[in-house]
């Protein structure tokens, strides 16, 4: 094996290499004293909390940012600095989490956007017959399975990154960087993102690995880096690479029962819905009842209609039929007003463009939902907003300088944060998290799901929604596990695992034992 | 009977080769005005009195829905389609000659308002804008024996029938102390055309006399001055015959208006045009204009204009 | 008031000052009275504009508005006998009923706001010059409403009606949209519609709500013009008075895509383009330049505007900011 080859004493020449490299932003180090390499062939992950300097490092690596001191050597050429056009001209390509493609344009047009092959002369029309002879061998190294002439809209997210990966293939990338590639991958598809992985290795080109997925980490890391505070503070080799040791790492502590719940009596239905089906799947009704004081995770894969379901119960997709109750009599929320009057609320999937208002403070953030109970003769008073946010900030630990602060210049962890501010300063009933820890660091989803645990046990009935197998499992009271628009499977604590999840999740039954 | 002979000659377009056949029963003649304006009301009256005598033809009436070049082509393009017999226009842009004249080729063209001397036009039939203002400088004369400085304002600086009104005020007013200083548009924006009003009281308080080259010019310097308590105070001339213009000239705060007689026009245009089609050509003079002069009207005029004006539109 | 708004009163002042010094005339208290009243009318619509263009929206039908108010209002008063304040509520209605139906097509149908104003923009210039049948609409000679003419064209201590009805008018706004929670909710309407849904904001009430505002100010300014001009011209009456709206408002710190601007921004803005069109006259400039003055300040103003605050932005940046700020984009 490559990796092998390359990890043993090493005759490789490091493909990057950063020296000493320091960068500090007035009030803080974002990076000092930076160090490591990373060779031809090998996948390095690098993990690291939320401002632990991953985002300087990418941007020094991007040309994006100058360091203030130290060396990049690039190919056995040292500078001081990289520039855009020099990062990408050594061969350092980026993917980004939020993928810069688009969906009318095939896939081969996606690929070779602004170097489009000419022919026709001074018309300069694009070649579309060549621009797709030059794909094909890019997706055959990768394995793809679709042709260059795919529309990119008939493709999977996973599928996406390839088209992503081959690009950065056609510009003769050396070394590739995935940023959280798998942060918005519904299960079934990370693996193949792995072996995507894999095939780049196999081709010589190095690979950096930025993500908060530790087990997938685990599974395709030759080398882990460390961040924390803007330093390296360990690094894993192949051997050494597990779970606890890199949050340990990570954190500078161990972190104790982030996923123990205690298993605990449920109370009263809170919400029981009966027969309900969406607009994705018409035809499909689903049958769920949530109980005051649990956790109800909910399974599936990406597209079995959980976030619709979701939605749904939050008043702002259709209900194409059946009823919902709350605490026994009758909701049909037509909008989200009315399910935030019932005391429904919904921490939505998508935190950047649902969950919060980027432009405005935390504390206006926090106050939007309940704007009657911070005004007086429909006046706002700034007073009220001001203390309900402390009270928030207090309670969530939001870390920021002030609730007057910009929503927008948060950390993601913080985001969320206020997004739950917002309603937990409203006394809810029941709470909806779709997929609430998506992008955030590892220590922050712990006190996410300690705050989870906390409203279960004041009462309050929680329904999470996650792709995350580790947390589904490590959270959840119950697990309701979604197949093609209905709950395929119920399990209980005794019958949680990844194997369980999965069967349900794609369509089979239950082995041993029987769902509930 | 009548019926087969319009028939008949429909086919025998159709044998001439002509693009469409009308479907109307009469053979059309159509006259078609620049902007929609009260201005036209007299004509439309005129066209009735015209159909009255004209029983054997449809005589159409055609506002543009804007005043563009564009839309006035488009208008007279759909009327060549539908089989017009003559078109008189009042063409928004005279010098656009090569529209004017492929209109020309396929119907028999007439202009009126505005001449387009240099189209292949048959006659026009109209006041001359230039006589119009020389007969409000004769006001001017009139009012202000011993000469005044005069601010002009209109809608379109650029606008041909301004243009020629103001030629011809200025020679109305030669060898005497009246001066035309300046003039101010507005762009067809009556807020626009007060504030201009009251600007110029602001900032040329040097300013004896005022003329509105458009009817709705007058009006606004009428109730700028009213407001501002000048009225007598400052000479003003006016043109056309809006209800504001007509009070004014009453009651003796507006020197004079020269009016023109779209009824005559519209009336004289079709019977005109009815004949030549009946191929009388007597009618047209050699140099092809017809000029209807216009009306100077003062304070003891008004009442008998008012009520020809109200018999004409049978109110 | 904000640095945006300081910016604009501090051109207002030079442009004055400018003006003052060539042609001392400038600052007549008549001169000043007269353009102070304009500000007065086109204020009121720009107010109007201002709630549509916050959520995002933008409303073209207003010049068009104008024109058929007012010449249903003058038609009920000059000839079908209604008693003023009656034609006045009339009209209030009409308009309350045309941005109903607007804010219904956009939220509910899901049309663009572009499109239906569009639209209405052609329609009611239609319907005026339908009523009048292309007739100018006026009151006759010497007929008079001394109480109308008072309220709408007068002057209290030789300060038009119109600029004192602005002034309370723009104070209760400025209150609606800086202060209430209506106002709060049309910022987080404009800024992300979508997020705002997500906090239970009745979205779609909200841009109704913006629409039926705008048109019932512009009912208001259109009384206003109305009695100024005391004749309408339906083809011409109100042609681009949408623009200067959108234009006051632009030039006052609004973004066409929502979420952004200031009430005394936008009333400075309809101050800035007012003192333009007065100075075209005041200094003898062509009025054929007119509208090349207008565009090349609100040009420039836009500009130096966006330029100073990336100015201020990358001063900012380069002193360095939270610390948050710099780790944030690639989420690492």
């Amino acid at each position: 094996m490559t990796s092998a080859l390359a990890a043993a004493q090493a005759p490789v020449e490091p493909f990057l290499t950063l020296t000493d490299v320091r960068k500090t932003y007035p009030g803080v180090v974002a990076l000092q004293g930076f160090s490591m390499n990373v060779r031809p062939g090998e996948v390095l992950g690098l993990v690291g909390e939320n401002g632990a300097g991953k985002s300087t490092l990418m941007k020094i690596l991007g040309g994006v940012v100058e360091p203030d001191a130290g060396t990049i050597t690039v190919d056995g050429v040292e500078h001081r600095a990289l520039s855009v056009a020099s990062s990408m001209s050594a061969g350092i390509a980026f993917v980004h989490q939020e993928l810069n493609l688009f969906d009318n344009l095939d896939v081969a047009a996606n690929i070779f956007i602004g170097r489009e092959p000419r022919t026709g002369g001074f018309l300069r029309l694009v070649d579309t017959q060549k621009q797709r002879e030059m794909t094909a061998p890019l997706l055959a190294r990768l394995g793809a399975g679709f042709k260059p002439s795919t529309p990119l809209a008939d493709l999977s997210l996973a599928q996406r990154q390839m088209v992503e990966i081959a690009k950065a293939l056609s510009m003769n990338a050396r070394l590739v960087i995935l940023d959280e590639p798998t942060s918005s991958l519904p299960l079934s598809e990370t693996a193949k993102l792995l072996d995507v992985i894999a095939a780049l290795k196999a081709d010589g080109i190095a690979v950096i690995l930025i993500s908060h997925r530790l087990h997938e980490i685990e599974e395709a890391a030759d080398r882990v880096i460390v961040l924390r505070d803007g330093t390296r503070v360990g690094t894993l080799e192949k051997g050494e690479i597990d779970h606890d040791r890199m949050v340990k790492l990570m954190i500078g502590r161990d972190l104790k029962a982030q996923t123990a719940a205690p298993a605990q009596a449920r109370g009263p239905v809170a919400f029981r819905a009966t027969g309900v089906r969406t607009s994705t799947y018409p035809d499909k009704a689903v049958d769920l009842d949530l109980h005051k004081g649990e956790i109800l995770g909910v399974a599936g894969l990406v597209g079995s209609g959980r976030t619709e379901l979701a939605r749904a119960m939050f008043g702002v997709d259709p209900v194409l039929g059946g009823t919902f109750e709350v605490e026994g009599a009758p909701y049909a929320p037509r909008q989200a007003s009315q399910a935030v009057a019932r005391g429904v609320f919904l921490v939505p999937e998508d935190r950047k463009a649902a969950g919060l208002l980027l432009d405005l403070q935390i504390s206006q953030n926090i106050s939007l939902p309940d704007l009657p109970r911070h005004s007086h003769n429909f006046i706002v008073v700034k007073r009220k907003e001001h203390a309900t946010a402390e009270a928030q900030r207090r309670n969530l630990d939001i870390r920021a300088p002030a609730v007057t602060t910009l929503a927008g210049t948060l950390s993601g962890g913080n985001q969320q944060k206020v997004v739950l501010g917002k309603w937990l300063a409203m006394k809810p009933r029941i709470m909806i998290f779709d997929e609430p820890t998506r992008g955030i660091d590892v220590g922050t989803k712990s006190e996410i799901y300690r705050l989870m645990r906390r409203l279960a046990d004041d009462g309050v009935a929680v329904m999470m929604i996650s792709s995350d197998m580790e947390e589904v499992i490590g959270v959840s009271d119950r697990i309701a596990v979604m197949h093609e628009g209905s709950i395929s499977g119920i399990l209980g604590r005794d019958q949680f695992s990844e194997e369980n999840i999965m069967r349900l999740a794609i369509g089979k039954t239950l082995t041993q034992g029987e769902a509930e | 009977m009548k019926r087969y002979l319009v028939a008949g000659l429909s086919a025998v377009t159709v044998l001439a080769g002509a693009s469409a056949v009308s479907a109307a029963d009469k053979p059309q003649l159509a006259f078609v005005v620049n902007i929609a304006a009260d201005f036209w009301k007299a004509a439309e009256a005129g066209t009735k009195k015209a159909q009255a005598e004209l029983p054997n033809y449809e005589l159409l009436f055609k506002y543009p829905d804007q005043s563009t070049v564009a839309i006035q082509n488009q208008i007279m393009d759909d009327l060549v389609t539908g089989g017009v017999k003559a078109i008189m226009v009042s063409p928004i842009d005279p010098n656009a000659v090569d529209a004017l004249n492929k209109i020309a080729s396929e119907t028999a063209l007439f202009t009126m308002d505005s001449d387009a001397s240099k189209s292949k036009r048959i006659a026009y039939v109209g006041s001359s804008n230039e006589a119009l203002g020389e007969q409000a400088g004769q006001i001017a004369k009139e009012a202000m024996p011993n000469g005044g400085k005069c601010m002009g304002f209109v809608g379109h600086l650029d606008a041909a029938n301004f243009t020629e009104r103001r030629d011809g005020f200025n020679k109305g007013v030669a060898g005497t102390n009246i001066v035309l200083v300046d003039t101010r548009s507005d762009g067809g924006d009556q807020t626009a055309a007060k504030k201009n009003v009251e600007d110029v009281l602001v900032a040329n308080p040097d300013i004896t006399c005022m003329v509105g080259f458009y009817s709705y010019s007058t009006p606004a310097i009428y109730q700028a001055l009213s407001n501002a308590g000048k009225l007598k105070q400052i000479t003003v001339i006016a043109f056309d015959d809006d209800p504001i213009t007509l009070g004014g000239v009453k009651e003796g705060s507006v020197a004079g208006t020269v009016v023109q007689q779209p009824y005559q026009w519209a009336y004289q245009g079709f019977k005109l045009m009815a004949k030549y089609v009946e191929g009388d050509k007597s009618g047209i003079p050699a140099d092809g204009v017809i000029i209807i002069p216009g009306k100077i009207l003062h304070a003891a005029d008004i009442d008998g204009y008012v009520a020809d004006l109200k018999a004409m539109q049978g109110k | 008031m904000t640095k945006k708004d300081l910016g604009l009163l501090v051109l207002i002042i030079v442009v004055g000052a400018i003006v003052a010094l060539i042609n001392p005339r400038f600052l007549l208290p008549i001169n000043l009275a007269n353009t102070a009243n304009l500000v007065g009318m086109f204020g009121l619509s720009a107010l109007g504009q201002a709630f549509v263009i916050v959520t995002g929206g933008i409303e073209l039908s207003v010049g068009s508005v104008i024109a058929l108010t007012g010449v249903l209002f003058v038609d009920l008063v000059a000839n079908q006998d209604v008693a003023w304040p009656i034609a006045v509520l009339l009209m209030l209605v009409l308009g309350a009923v045309i941005g109903l139906a607007h804010g219904l097509l956009i939220t509910k149908l899901k049309m663009q706001p572009f499109v239906v104003t569009l639209c209405g923009l052609l329609i009611y210039r239609g319907f005026a010059r339908f009523y009048t049948g292309d007739s100018t609409a006026g009151f006759g000679f010497g007929q008079s409403f001394p109480t109308l003419e008072f309220l709408a064209a007068g002057r209290s201590f030789g300060v038009p009606n119109s600029f004192i009805a602005l002034i309370i008018i723009g104070a209760i706004m400025w209150v609606v949209m800086h202060r209430s929670i209506f106002g709060r909710h049309l910022y987080a309407v404009g800024k992300n519609e979508e997020a705002a849904r997500y906090s239970g904001i009745k979205t779609d009430a909200v841009i109704i709500a913006a629409y039926v505002i705008c048109q019932v100010l512009t009912v208001v300014a259109s009384i206003y013009f109305a009695m100024y001009t005391r004749s309408i011209a339906p083809s011409a009456h109100g042609n681009f008075y949408e623009l200067y709206a959108i234009a006051a408002a632009v030039l006052g710190g609004f973004s066409l895509r929502g979420g952004e601007g200031s009430i005394v921004g936008a009333l400075l803005g309809v101050v800035l383009l007012q003192e333009l069109q007065n100075l075209v006259n005041l200094l003898g400039i062509p009025s054929s330049l007119n509208f090349a003055v207008m565009g090349s300040v609100i040009l420039i103003g836009v500009l130096a505007d966006q330029q100073f605050s990336s100015y201020r932005q990358r001063a900012a940046a380069a002193k360095g900011r939270a610390p948050a700020a710099a780790e944030q984009p690639a989420a690492g």
